[in-house]
């Protein structure tokens, strides 16, 4: 495989209620990626992007992003309806062929202007499963509870798991949300669904996000600390949440093997845990020890602009490499509910 | 080509083919920092436009930014457009039904390159015009929505210039040549 | 360098007005076992998965992906789902090309579809608004436009209409057949969006169309691979002063890139046979002129001379074309799909003869997303 790194790496931030547009929230991440790189626009060879029309309510969502880039003289573009780190890992691929060195991937998405928690009712079978308006805090919460039946933790556990996020987050300006709670305040809330409370669930969330990948050499003469993407895989899972144990996550296991994350040892991890509960299951099919360092950004549990969350997390963990002084890390992303789709993404600094 | 449908009221015994499922999904609709300025020069009557610093192209409605030199613009780039302007591409819409579609009767839609603008404004409603009579460069100019006595007051989809403006009616003036239009087709 | 490419599958379903008989996942099922049984393969051989479609609006399913992956094969495997608006079919087959040409995977099943009897595709397509004005709404200023500028006559457009519809006879998959089609018909189908005519666009269809991509070891075990030479997609900014929507120049581009890419120097004699994406009739001369194939305002000249009926000298659509089956995210596909079987010589009834290069070609949104492929019987 050619050797491609991320070069460069910009966020909005988590936001909420965003008067602007979605092109408009787009246009300074993508501009901001761009300039970091050091790379001018016209040698950007292919460009992908995420997004989703039901978040903004309206099709073809999409196409008003692309005049956030800058497409004329027209460009060789594709969109993916999924999170931005689809998009770039379809940059990953294209960038293999050896003919383009340089990809542009960006990713963005309004999720206040909806009731998040009906729309993504609809990402299940239209047939059995959507007419039940089975919310994916629901869905979580099923996880959730077979989580801790079939592991034998406890909803402190999750606390913990919470706890730490939103302090981890006081250090990122980024993050929607953070806090010095302990999990024995977080613990006394009340219930939203059975086991999760509103500390265990992520806030809904606006947000954009953007990278730069390239591929070979050029990557050291534009950046001084490029994170190379040593392996890259995703996987689904059966739909149907009776037909799978949702105490494990399986295709994130799978994919984390076929990325590598085990080849070596793991500094730190960016997990697209958008649920407390989540994070536990995730550690433990990537087969992360005590020792890895999750979530410093605070993760998705504090932040979680749908549509970008993965992304974001690819590159937080970037970050970690090029900002940090770190060697290895791993960045995640998820869609789906209860974790049906897992991408895992290991990078290397040089 | 109609597929025999046999309905419940047909026959009670018939295997069910369809269900109908109406979802229901409420949004709101944001306007940006950008549509109130523009919208806020509508009610003084005043279109504005933006020019772009880097290679001079004027947006109406403007954007915030160039898309083309991708720089961002700002009230410091404002220019303004005159309300009457050519036609330089329409069609004659026979509305289909969907669930929501209010139109009932043919009308017409029009690209409208405003004076001073250096891009036209689509999909605008032609007012007072017998649809067969329509052409490319015919001079209009907008009938703001205080004149008008229509009572759908412009575009609810929140397209270009909202409820402001009615749409454009035919003004006097021979047509514009094509070297006026024919690079303006949308 | 990259791996070679083939098309060894190819599987589509009965595009008609409803499949009542099929769920959303039965109609993929339908398209993707024909493409496998095509393909000398089982689920299990697959080793990742491409889908298209358009707007999630049109059937409400939000993702479409995570509720297919069981019925598509693809839990324990990576599926991704592709939106470039109308272009979609073809961008996914180029997606679904990547994977192979890349060397990450081996054998990839790609699959666009629509299923537009279980939504309202107008609704869809205004955002939920009033006012919604439909592609052909949006489209046909543009063909003004073309008609304007080329003075082409306007039975133009029913010879367009007259020759899909009547290729459509022999293509048992396609959807709209009209067996007794004449240009007085066409000419006397209502209007719908001035100056297009109701027999001059294409119908809503439920439908679904299948590929299997493989490498060049897989091709070369094949009986009849299409190999690929060329892919390439082009996106443009929708609106701004000055821009040409009626012959753009990312399909200008586009093609010029896959072209470069094939070494098609001559466009109008180095293909076949071409399958390109035309919904509404004027199309097919604006294509022809945005291609290469004739000089600007003479696309219709090819038309109007039968250069492409089935028996001229550059077969445009033979299989009726989406003016005959039209499953918005899948026909896109349908014409790369169309473009391989005539490789392949598969294409029965609708099949050109000695078909060696054909193009795939598709477009979408604001006339501003295209995606193209050049096949060739031979490797590259």
């Amino acid at each position: 495989m050619r050797p491609v790194s991320i070069v460069s790496f910009a966020q909005s931030g988590g936001r909420v209620d965003v008067e602007e547009t979605e092109t408009q929230m787009l246009y300074p991440v993508v501009s901001e990626a761009i300039e970091r790189s050091g790379i001018p626009r016209q040698e950007i060879g292919f460009t992908c992007s995420g997004s989703a029309d039901y978040l903004a309510g309206a099709p073809f969502a999409f196409v008003g992003n692309l005049e956030a880039t800058g497409a004329w003289p027209p460009i060789s573009e594709s969109h993916v309806e999924m999170d931005g780190a689809w998009a770039l890992y379809e940059a990953w691929v294209r960038l293999q062929h050896g003919d383009v060195d340089v990809a542009l991937v960006f990713s963005s998405g309004i999720s206040s202007r909806g009731n998040l928690r009906e729309v993504l009712c609809l990402q299940n079978d239209p047939y059995y499963l959507m007419p039940l308006w089975a919310d994916h805090v629901s869905l979580a919460a099923l996880q959730a509870r077979a989580y801790l039946d079939a592991s034998g933790a406890k909803e402190s556990d999750l606390a913990e798991v919470a706890s730490r996020s939103r302090r981890n987050a006081l250090s990122n300006p980024n993050a929607l949300l953070s806090g010095e709670q302990g999990p024995d305040e977080l613990l006394a809330e009340p219930y939203v669904v059975s086991p999760l409370r509103a500390s265990d669930c992520p806030p809904v969330t606006d947000g954009a996000a953007a990278a730069i990948l390239v591929a070979g050499d050029r990557a050291r003469e534009v950046c001084d600390r490029p994170a190379w993407i040593r392996g890259i895989d995703h996987r689904i899972d059966p739909h149907y949440i009776g037909v799978r144990d949702l105490s494990r996550s399986e295709s994130a296991r799978v994919a984390a093997q076929h990325a590598g994350v085990g080849d070596a040892p793991v500094e730190v991890a960016e997990l697209a845990a958008a649920f407390s509960h989540e994070e536990l299951i995730l550690r433990e099919a990537l087969g992360l020890g005590d020792e890895v360092e999750i979530n410093p950004s605070g993760g998705a549990l504090v932040s979680n602009p749908m549509m970008v969350s993965g992304l974001t997390r690819i590159g937080e963990a970037f970050r970690q490499i090029n900002e940090n002084g770190r060697h290895r890390a791993v960045g995640h992303a998820a869609s789906g509910p209860c974790l049906q789709q897992n991408l895992v993404c290991v990078l290397e600094g040089d | 080509m109609s597929e025999a449908e046999t309905t419940v009221e047909d026959d009670p015994n018939a295997p069910v083919r369809f269900m109908q499922q109406v979802i229901s999904l409420d949004y709101v609709v944001r306007t940006s920092p950008m549509n109130r300025y523009f919208g806020r020069k509508l009610r003084d009557r005043q279109i504005v436009g933006h020019k772009c610093p880097s290679c001079g192209i004027v947006y109406v409605p403007p954007r915030g930014f160039c898309p083309i030199c991708v720089v961002e613009t700002s009230e410091a780039d404002e220019v303004e457009i005159s309300d009457k302007g050519i036609v330089t591409s329409w069609t004659v819409l026979t509305p289909i039904h969907y669930h929501g579609q209010t139109e009932r009767e043919d009308y017409a839609l029009a690209s409208i390159l405003l004076e001073g603008a250096d891009g036209t404004i689509g999909q605008q409603r032609l007012v007072d015009v017998e649809l067969d009579q329509i052409r490319m460069g015919m001079r209009v100019e907008a009938v703001w929505a205080e004149e008008s006595d229509t009572e759908r007051g412009g575009d609810v989809r929140g397209f270009g210039f909202g409820n402001a403006i009615a749409g454009f009616r035919a003004t006097e003036g021979p047509d514009a040549p094509p070297e006026a239009y024919e690079k303006h087709t949308l | 360098m990259a791996e070679r490419c083939a098309v060894i599958g190819v599987g589509q379903t009965h595009h008609t007005k409803v499949r009542d008989d099929v769920s959303l996942a039965g109609l993929l099922r339908e398209a993707s076992v024909r493409a496998l049984e095509d393909a000398e393969m089982t689920w299990r051989d697959i080793d990742a998965v491409v889908i298209g479609t358009a707007p999630d609006s049109f059937e409400g399913v939000m993702m479409p992906e995570l509720y297919l992956a069981d019925a598509l094969g693809a839990a324990g495997k990576p599926i991704m789902r592709v939106h470039t608006a109308g272009s979609v079919g073809g961008s996914t087959a180029i997606v679904a090309a990547h994977l192979v040409q890349s060397g990450v995977r081996e054998r990839v099943l790609t699959v666009a579809f629509e299923k537009q009897s279980e939504g309202d595709t107008t609704w869809g397509l205004s955002g939920g608004r009033s006012g919604g004005v439909g592609a052909g709404g949006y489209f046909a200023p543009h063909i003004r436009a073309y008609i304007e500028r080329s003075k082409a006559p306007e039975y133009v457009g029913w010879m367009v209409a007259v020759k899909d519809r009547k290729n459509a006879l022999k293509n048992p998959y396609a959807h709209l057949k009209v067996p007794d089609i004449t240009l007085e018909m066409v000419r006397d189908s209502p209007m719908v969006w001035e100056p297009v005519r109701r027999l001059e666009s294409c119908p809503a269809s439920d439908g679904a169309c299948a590929m299997v991509l493989t490498n060049e070891a897989g091709g070369d075990r094949a009986e009849v691979p299409a190999w690929v030479h060329g892919t390439a997609i082009r996106s443009e900014l929708g609106q701004f002063p000055g821009r040409d929507p009626v012959n753009p120049k990312g399909g200008q581009d586009c093609a010029a890139d896959v072209y470069a890419q094939a070494g098609i120097t001559d466009p109008k004699n180095d293909f076949d046979v071409v399958e390109c994406y035309v919904p509404f009739s004027w199309y097919e001369p604006m294509w022809m002129e945005n291609l290469g194939f004739a000089p600007i305002g003479d696309g219709w000249k090819m038309t109007e001379e039968g250069e492409t009926e089935m028996d001229g000298a550059l077969p445009v659509n033979a299989s009726g074309g989406v003016l005959s089956s039209n499953p918005i995210g899948a026909s896109g596909m349908l014409r790369f799909a169309e473009a391989a079987l005539q490789v392949r010589g598969l294409a029965g009834e609708h099949q050109i003869d000695g078909v060696r290069t054909a193009l795939g070609h598709a477009y979408g949104g604001a006339s501003q997303f295209f995606a193209m492929w050049v096949l060739r019987s031979t490797k590259p």
